[in-house]
């Protein structure tokens, strides 16, 4: 087990019935990553953040949640899940940002017990931190996509997490909610050092922020004895990623696994790092 | 000076009973709605309908066997939704069937008609001091329930994976909200009625909704609305002599359209405020 890694993928495979979706599939994301996963509809990349959330039971494999393995690991309040759609499917719900952000904080308040003031205290700072604290009050249902969007964020920042897994946050909102959402998890990942594994298929916006790229290639395993290819290119946390040009020929082409080879990073002159 | 209506000890008994009914069922409706499985009090007070003519049959008290049946539909219903997450509500369908089915065929042996027709409409007024006695000990449970498991019931309807994922019990906080459910189906059907328990547990929700500017103040709010209904509907039904049971879900109906009057009377308002107070800045 990589001591630096937050995330650590071993040989793990998955499959539904008879479709073998993924088959061996290794890697590790470091501690201090922003990293995003891509790859075509249907290989898995939503797959990946349920398994490695234990919410899906692999064929086969292992997975390392901050140097523990899956099984024995109970520390998730320290993980931030932000599934596909949750601003918009909260959305109907008529609770206020204040109130769904509080319930994220259980595991502190514990069974039975009744929130106090400085769990309230907490809320608030979450939701100072992505910029809704004006709308604590307000009702989700009335909030915009990427205001709900935030919240959510805030829902899982509260616990003050070490990893963030994000499936698709940005679709649904408009370009400006994108950037500003990108804001709040860059100053995340390079103040707090949270690690974030972000599923994605609007890299044009976020590759700004990343330093690493995992590409899912979108074979069918079950027909091909080729393993799937989970490209990973990292390179030293100590570059000012948001400076950095991430390039992945796979992002080009994202519904083409032939391209899904490689990521490279380059300056912004185009010089490769 | 002492109302009429509140000298006769079966009225004094009626009101305590759909008070309390009234606090118990809406604090239900509320994470049954926003769980989306709003019918499941009509499959469950249906099914129970079934323990009642079981009951009757075999010479049991009917609540009791309507208890257990409605327990019975309750688990079927967890468990069926739990095979078919992504149609949950066929859970209910499924389930409201067996329970017609069965009430239908065993209604057909029950030798006192009367006393099983009286589970259909209800008959608040006319309670016995065991049957009251068990809604005030079951309505108690609920709401210290409610009021304890307050924040696990709302997490788990707002998000069941992330409650999970954030070490609420979910499968306990089910099983026990469950519990909860088909009990208070199966005391309220014979007050207020199998055929109207289910209205009386999404209305004066739906009530709330339209109003309410938070959960909490959707929860207090739906508890309001019953009381009020209930408080209505048994005057009105006392002093226009007509059915208890029928007239208090029609006064939680009618409220639920004043409350939809009322906010687009206010939108109206606001919106032609706004439009001359634009109209006076040209």
């Amino acid at each position: 087990m990589a001591a630096d890694c937050a995330i650590e993928v071993k040989n793990l495979s998955f499959g539904y019935a008879d479709v073998l979706l993924m088959d061996s599939v290794s890697f590790c994301v470091n501690k201090g990553d922003f990293a995003a996963v891509i790859g075509s509809n249907g290989t898995g990349k939503s797959t990946m953040i349920k398994l490695l959330l234990g919410l899906l039971t692999p064929l086969g494999g292992e997975i390392h949640l901050m140097g523990e393995e899956l099984s024995s690991f109970h520390r998730f309040s320290k993980i931030g899940y932000v599934p596909q759609n949750s601003g918009s499917s909260a959305g109907s719900f008529p609770a206020t940002a204040e109130e769904i952000v509080l319930s994220s904080l259980y595991s502190q308040i514990g069974f039975l017990k009744i929130p106090n003031r400085r769990h309230k205290k907490m809320v608030m700072e979450a939701l100072e931190s992505v910029g809704m604290r004006q709308h604590a009050r307000s009702l989700i249902s009335e909030l915009s996509g990427g205001q709900q969007q935030r919240v959510m964020l805030a829902r899982v920042l509260v616990n003050d997490p070490e990893i963030l897994l994000l499936d698709e946050p940005t679709v649904g909102i408009d370009a400006g909610a994108v950037a500003s959402l990108m804001e709040i998890l860059h100053k995340l990942n390079i103040g707090k050092k949270v690690t974030i594994l972000m599923v994605t298929h609007d890299l044009s916006h976020v590759s700004p922020y990343l330093n690493r790229v995992l590409c899912l290639s979108d074979r069918n395993f079950a027909e091909d004895t080729i393993p799937p290819e989970l490209i990973v290119h990292a390179h030293a946390a100590s570059h000012e990623f948001r400076h950095e040009h991430v390039h992945c020929a796979a992002c080009e082409h994202p519904h083409d696994s032939e391209h899904c080879v490689a990521c490279t990073h380059t300056d912004e002159s185009g010089v490769e790092l | 000076m002492t109302l009429e209506i509140l000298q006769y000890g079966f009225m004094q008994r009626a009101f305590l009973v759909g008070i309390l009914l009234a606090v118990i069922i809406p604090c239900i409706g509320v994470i049954v709605v926003f769980k989306r499985l709003s019918l499941i009090g009509d499959a469950l007070s249906h099914t129970s309908l079934a323990g009642v003519a079981l009951g009757l049959i075999i010479g049991i008290n009917p609540i009791i066997g309507a208890m257990a049946a409605s327990l019975l539909a309750a688990f079927s219903i967890e468990a069926i939704r739990k095979k078919i997450p992504r149609y949950s509500e066929l859970s209910i369908a499924i389930v409201l069937s067996v329970g017609v089915g069965l009430a239908g065929v065993l209604s057909g042996f029950v030798k006192n008609a009367a006393n099983f027709n009286s589970f259909l409409f209800g008959s608040i007024v006319a309670i016995s001091d065991f049957e009251t006695a068990l809604v005030v000990g079951i309505s108690i449970l609920v709401f210290l329930a409610f009021i304890f498991l307050y924040k696990e019931l709302f997490y788990i309807a707002f998000d069941e994976q992330a409650a999970e994922l954030s070490g609420v019990p979910v499968r306990l906080v089910n099983t026990i909200f469950t519990i909860l459910t088909a009990v208070t189906v199966s005391v309220a059907s014979r007050t207020v009625g199998a055929l109207i328990v289910s209205s009386l547990m999404v209305v004066p929700v739906a009530t709330a909704m339209v109003m309410a500017r938070s959960y909490k103040q959707t929860v207090i709010w739906s508890v309001i609305y019953a009381v009020a209904a209930t408080i209505i509907g048994l005057f009105v039904s006392y002093y226009a002599e007509i059915k208890p049971g029928g007239t208090i879900v029609l006064t939680a109906v009618a409220l639920f359209l004043l409350a939809l009057l009322s906010k687009w009377l206010r939108q109206r308002f606001k919106s032609s405020k706004m439009k001359g107070a634009a109209n006076e800045s040209v």
